[in-house]
């Protein structure tokens, strides 16, 4: 085994056997379904009451009633309404200010592209919960299959199944049509990646510190130097803890599967009926859905189901090597600078700085993914592994925007693992003085 | 052959000279002191020898070869910071670091294994070092120093900071691994240690070395001719018997037994000195007084100093 390997074997062995780490990571996808569960609890819980205008534009669901004139539902059954959610017809599309002033609280619209394209437009003045647009999107579905139906007396499964219609909805908020709120519910997905990453930079990256600090302040680094050159020790060391960080992220995408795969066996067995209960999901109270479907219906979590996973995990993986590499670089400098942590401060500021930034960017890209800040900060290596798990998701980027900012980041990481080597070997060999940023200076500028 | 030689090292830090035009040469088989006072640069002369750092001018020749990577695994050093992973097991960590210095795991068990027979240390193969003591922890650290058998072995202050059991242990392991073959560079402090481990020495000062040579030699070189009596009778009839020739140093003692030290004059031998007093005093015995290294290092520093201003 080469001696780089030893290294990464030594960092890598030491750390997934310790408790913490063995903890973190049962703990982890307990947390984050426990995290979903509460949020699936939070939607149905729900009692704000709602005023639906169809805007039926070519009579698909809705016919003039000849007694009063007024517009009625074709299947009343369907959208009988109850106290929490009234649905009313209409063939025009107001305009915004009059639905403004309006007693309705969303106007969901379309017309009979709806067939082909399986898609309706909702515009809401507040956003509605996952239940709501849900029993809309029941109502909906229920309806547009009554259409299809409606000329076969007798179908059977196969003709039934593709009959079957799920639409999606695209929510607009009325005052900012510009904002399509879809984008806001995959930011969700992004939202939880991007603090992910940001987490697995930071923590393993402060690791690789608090590694270099520990040879150091236990005095054993000058040994190892003696068999080993000071950046091998330096690239071992991150390497070993990056594996750790991929090892804890892959465990975790398993025991998700697996959590997943219990919730759904459970939920299919009737585990959750009385969550299905409540959200109606039984439509008519003939077809019982499967988990997937459950899960594509919850609006917030349909993107759990059908997001591009592949390429997501594909891109999570790729940044976070790259930002952890210039991370963990950046903190590798920092721990050698120093004797031990409590002299990290003044260091740690100009390395972590970037870091909580890039986080708040991208809290704000949430909103914006398109925006300026958003789009330029995700190609500043400093911030673009963090920018871009919100802004992938989202379907805001292209390919060459990906290509280019992974270039860049790798590119930066490549030199600041060099910088960082420059300072690793001659930082670890000084004990004393705290140096200053002029001394750290001359360490990368003059030969070892 | 020369276990080592350093040729014209000079290396260059920001702000200073850490060595200016160094050249020592450590035979083979010889115990090499390497003396001076903190910050003379006999560290980062120890760390171009381990590749640790690159020197800006000069060579290191290592049993006849340019200093190389694959040499790692022909020195044993042991560094003046020196310490062990406090979270590893005791076991696990000198196997590693064996490893490190190229051993096969297998060669490096048994190797440990035997050498914690003889320390009778068995029992702390699978204790974290946190556990052990100062003192064994310095046992571990000289054991996994020398495990991989190298040719040469460089201690950086090897006697500082040990309790006064584990000096005895190195000193006698440092013997019997020299009388096996092995070359060692010591830097120290200790003049005593020097004088009684040491065959060769350089003394370093201010970057630049100012002496080196076989420990015998040089406290030659610097000998005045002095000698040590012993004698039985007066010290009056003594120091009348010496002439102007002579100096009394000193004297001490009671009539059954005087000690005094004489140092010759120019041109004087200690036949001389001998037929001056034979008649008046009942000689017992005479030594020559060799200076010690102590002396020598700080009369040469001294001087080195005064010669700077």
């Amino acid at each position: 085994m080469s001696k780089i390997g030893l290294v990464i074997g030594r960092e890598y062995s030491s750390r997934v056997r310790k408790k913490s780490f063995i903890l973190m990571t049962i703990l982890g996808p307990l947390l984050f379904a426990g995290i979903i569960a509460a949020a699936i609890w939070v939607s149905v819980a729900d009692n704000t009451e709602h005023e639906v205008l169809v805007v039926d534009y070519a009579g698909m669901l809705s016919y003039v009633n000849p007694d009063n004139g007024r517009m009625e539902a074709s299947y009343p059954e369907i959208f009988k309404g109850d106290e929490k959610l009234q649905f009313h017809f209409t063939d025009q599309l107001p305009s915004d200010s009059s639905f403004m002033n309006s007693p309705y609280t969303l106007m969901l619209e379309f017309d009979d592209s709806i067939l082909a394209a399986k898609k309706a437009h909702l515009y809401y003045k507040d956003l509605p919960s996952t239940q709501v647009s849900m029993r809309i999107t029941g109502a909906l579905e229920n309806g547009i299959e009554r259409v299809k139906v409606r000329e076969n007396d007798q179908i059977d499964y196969h003709t039934y199944k593709r009959l079957k219609t799920s639409i999606s909805l695209a929510k607009f908020d009325i005052m900012h049509k510009e904002d399509a709120s879809l984008d806001q519910e995959k930011g969700i997905v992004g939202m939880m990646l991007a603090i992910i990453i940001f987490f697995f930079i930071f923590l393993y990256g402060s690791q690789v510190m608090r590694g270099v600090i520990e040879e150091k302040s236990n005095r054993i680094v000058e040994v190892i130097v003696s068999s080993i050159k000071p950046f091998q020790l330096m690239m071992g060391k991150i390497i070993g803890i990056g594996l750790v960080g991929l090892t804890q992220f892959l465990i975790w995408i398993v025991l998700s599967i697996v959590i997943f795969s219990v919730a759904g066996m459970i939920f299919e067995s009737g585990g959750f009926d009385s969550v299905a209960a409540v959200n109606g999901l039984r439509s008519g109270g003939q077809t019982p859905i499967d988990f997937e479907t459950f899960l594509q219906q919850q609006d917030g979590f349909s993107l759990l189901v059908s997001i591009n996973w592949p390429l997501i995990l594909f891109m999570f993986f790729i940044y976070f090597i790259g930002g952890y590499l210039l991370y963990g670089s950046l903190f590798a400098s920092v721990g050698a600078a120093v004797d031990s942590e409590t002299d990290t401060q003044q260091f740690l500021m100009p390395v972590m700085l970037p870091l909580f930034f890039s986080y708040f960017v991208a809290i704000m890209s949430v909103n914006n993914p398109e925006g300026f800040a958003a789009k330029v900060f995700s190609f500043i290596p400093l911030s673009s592994p963090i920018i871009m798990m919100i802004r992938t998701p989202m379907n805001s980027t292209t390919i060459w925007e990906l290509l280019l900012s992974v270039a860049l980041l790798f590119a930066t990481a490549v030199f600041f693992v060099w910088l960082a080597g420059r300072i690793y070997r001659t930082g670890i060999l000084m004990y004393g003085k705290k140096p200053s940023y002029r001394e750290i200076w001359k360490w990368i500028k003059f030969n070892s | 052959m020369n276990a080592l030689e350093a040729k014209h090292i000079t290396k260059k830090y920001a702000e200073h000279v850490a060595l200016d035009d160094v050249s020592i040469q450590v035979p083979e088989g010889a115990v090499f002191g390497l003396l001076g006072p903190n910050g003379a640069g006999k560290t980062s002369l120890i760390r171009i020898i381990n590749q640790i750092t690159g020197p800006d001018e000069g060579e290191i020749v290592l049993f006849g070869e340019s200093l190389q990577a694959k040499h790692v695994s022909n020195i044993g050093y042991l560094p003046e910071e020196r310490g062990l992973y406090k979270k590893m097991k005791v076991g696990e960590q000198a196997m590693y670091l064996a490893q490190l210095k190229g051993m096969r795991k297998q060669e490096a068990k048994q190797k440990l294994e035997a050498w914690f027979e003889r320390f009778e240390i068995m029992a702390w193969w699978n204790k974290k070092v946190e556990e052990l003591s100062k003192g064994m922890a310095q046992k571990i650290q000289f054991v996994t120093t020398v495990l991989h058998e190298p040719k040469l072995l460089i201690l950086d202050e090897p006697f500082s900071g040990f309790d006064p059991i584990n000096v005895e242990l190195i000193r006698n392991e440092l013997m019997r691994l020299k009388d096996e073959g092995a070359s060692i560079i010591l830097s120290t402090h200790n003049m005593g240690s020097v004088e009684e481990i040491c065959d060769n020495i350089a003394l370093i000062n201010k970057s630049k070395k100012v002496l080196e040579g076989r420990v015998d030699d040089i406290r030659e070189a610097h000998a005045h001719q002095e000698y040590e009596l012993r004698f039985k009778g007066t010290a009056i009839a003594f120091a009348n018997a010496l002439w102007t020739n002579f100096e009394l140093l000193s004297q001490e003692g009671d009539q059954d037994l005087q000690r005094a030290r004489v140092r010759l004059g120019e041109g004087m031998k200690l036949n001389d000195l001998l037929r001056a007093v034979v008649d008046h005093v009942e000689l017992i015995d005479v030594n020559r007084n060799l200076p010690s290294m102590n002396d020598i290092f700080i009369q040469t520093v001294t001087q080195n100093a005064e010669e700077h201003e």
